[in-house]
């Protein structure tokens, strides 16, 4: 079994039923496991911002970076090992904020609704949702069974 | 002995700072100071001296060849990079030991501390136009309380994490119900049982709370506070806490930042971590 992990700003696709694709430490960042149960092909982005327009040399080299370069990637990069949009199985993690954040950073705000945006306009669904709040979350995709696991601070492993 | 008191005994049990940070400074802040001169105070201190030659080498500083003894260091690095890595040396070796009521692994504090350290830096270029070396060890050492706290809080997590989820308070607030005394008063106070400035010590002491200290002019406070939460945010050394922390509503405009501002700050801190690999690696 070999463990992918993916990064901030970073993205991990896999076909080989032997992967668990992980990423640690989503705060305001968001996570986005895809899978595909009859190529067998799943993919995790971790996305930090919400829009690319900040940067767009930065999110050329690293399209990971930002949720509206991220998101495609992550399909495209499934696409290309045989998965079909529609047969694909989405679940979201991730969007934290701190305490009261109204008029502070709301990154964690802003990076779920530019997600919900980003997938409303492509007909997208998601499948399961663990998003707001304010701790932190690991993400684990499994392959072998296409099942995604979420881990919040200081709590147990469980399916999402 | 009830927790506080236990926690403040422990301060006098943690080692004094090492010297070679403020020999050094004290060299740096004459004007004909001499590359040996420092060198010949540095190489004394041999974990030091390692830890200086791997910065010295690390693209943060901007490194293209390689730099293989102490003198080349000192030269190299030059006077601001040189106390930064000097001071960098010496706090790491305190990290070592991790903090395990907070963190899972022991080099998680430290790759948070590095990682808010080089955000200061960032933030401090766009506020004040310059980079600032105080307030880099500052931020360096902002959690040091948590070395320190990481067991007590780890023995009474089920009461902390019961009135951050219930009673909707932020984990410093449920540290000191609990405990007492918070992570960042404790921080403080570390500090000045290693004869830190004033300014370092209330930076840290206040780093989750800047508008409660009263010197309104104070700038270094807000700063460590933001950069710490950008990191928290971005999940870097992530920690038991999470993100339940108070926001500070008049940060923003305090220093009229927008909010892209920090989101372009955010993106150039992942290119400094990036090349700060060998920073993080000495703990």
């Amino acid at each position: 079994m070999s463990d992918l992990i993916v990064g901030i700003s970073d993205i991990k696709v896999s076909n080989s039923m032997n992967d668990v694709i992980t990423t640690y430490a989503l705060g305001s960042c968001i996570g986005i496991a895809v899978y595909d149960p009859f190529a067998k092909v799943g993919g995790l982005l971790h996305y930090m911002l919400p829009d690319s327009n900040l940067d767009e040399r930065k999110a050329k080299d690293n399209p990971a970076m930002f949720a509206d370069t991220g998101i495609p990637s992550l399909f495209k990069a499934c696409y290309a090992l045989g998965a079909e949009k529609k047969r694909m199985i989405v679940k979201v993690a991730g969007g934290a904020s701190i305490l009261d954040d109204t008029n502070f950073f709301r990154i964690g705000q802003k990076n779920i609704m530019a997600m919900r945006k980003i997938f409303w306009k492509n007909n997208v669904i998601v499948n399961a949702e663990d998003t707001g709040a304010n701790h932190n979350r690991t993400v684990r995709l499994e392959m072998v069974t296409g099942k995604t696991f979420i881990r919040t601070s200081g709590g147990e492993m469980k399916e999402l | 002995m009830n927790a506080i008191k236990r926690i403040l005994k422990s301060i006098d049990t943690i080692p004094a700072f090492p010297a070679t940070g403020n020999k050094v400074a004290q060299l740096l802040s004459k004007p004909d100071y001499s590359v040996s001169q420092v060198a010949n105070v540095v190489k004394y201190d041999p974990s030091i001296t390692a830890n200086i030659l791997k910065m010295a080498n690390s693209s943060y500083f901007g490194s293209q060849h390689k730099i293989s003894n102490i003198n080349d260091a000192v030269m190299y690095l030059g006077q601001k990079n040189l106390l930064r890595a000097i001071q960098t040396a010496g706090i790491s070796k305190y990290y070592k030991k991790g903090s395990s009521g907070y963190y899972d692994k022991a080099t998680d504090l430290w790759e948070h501390s590095v990682a808010v350290a080089l955000m200061s830096q960032i933030l401090s270029k766009k506020i004040t136009g310059e980079e600032n070396t105080t307030l880099y060890t500052a931020a360096l050492l902002h959690d040091v309380g948590k070395i320190i706290m990481g067991e007590f809080v780890r023995n009474e997590m089920k009461e902390i994490v019961m009135l951050v989820s219930e009673h909707h308070m932020s984990f410093l607030e449920a540290e000191e119900t609990v405990l007492g005394i918070n992570h960042a008063d404790l921080g403080g106070k570390i500090a000045e049982h290693w004869n830190f400035p004033i300014e370092i010590r209330d930076a840290i002491s206040f780093h989750h709370r800047p508008d409660l200290l009263e010197k309104e002019d104070k700038t270094m406070p807000w700063i460590v506070y933001m950069a710490d939460e950008a990191c928290l945010m971005m999940g870097i050394g992530s920690a038991v806490e999470g993100l339940a922390q108070r926001a500070v509503g008049e940060l923003l405009k305090k220093f009229n930042l927008r909010m892209k501002d920090l989101e372009k700050s955010m993106v150039m801190l992942s290119d400094d971590l990036n090349n700060a690999k060998e920073i993080i690696s000495i703990v």
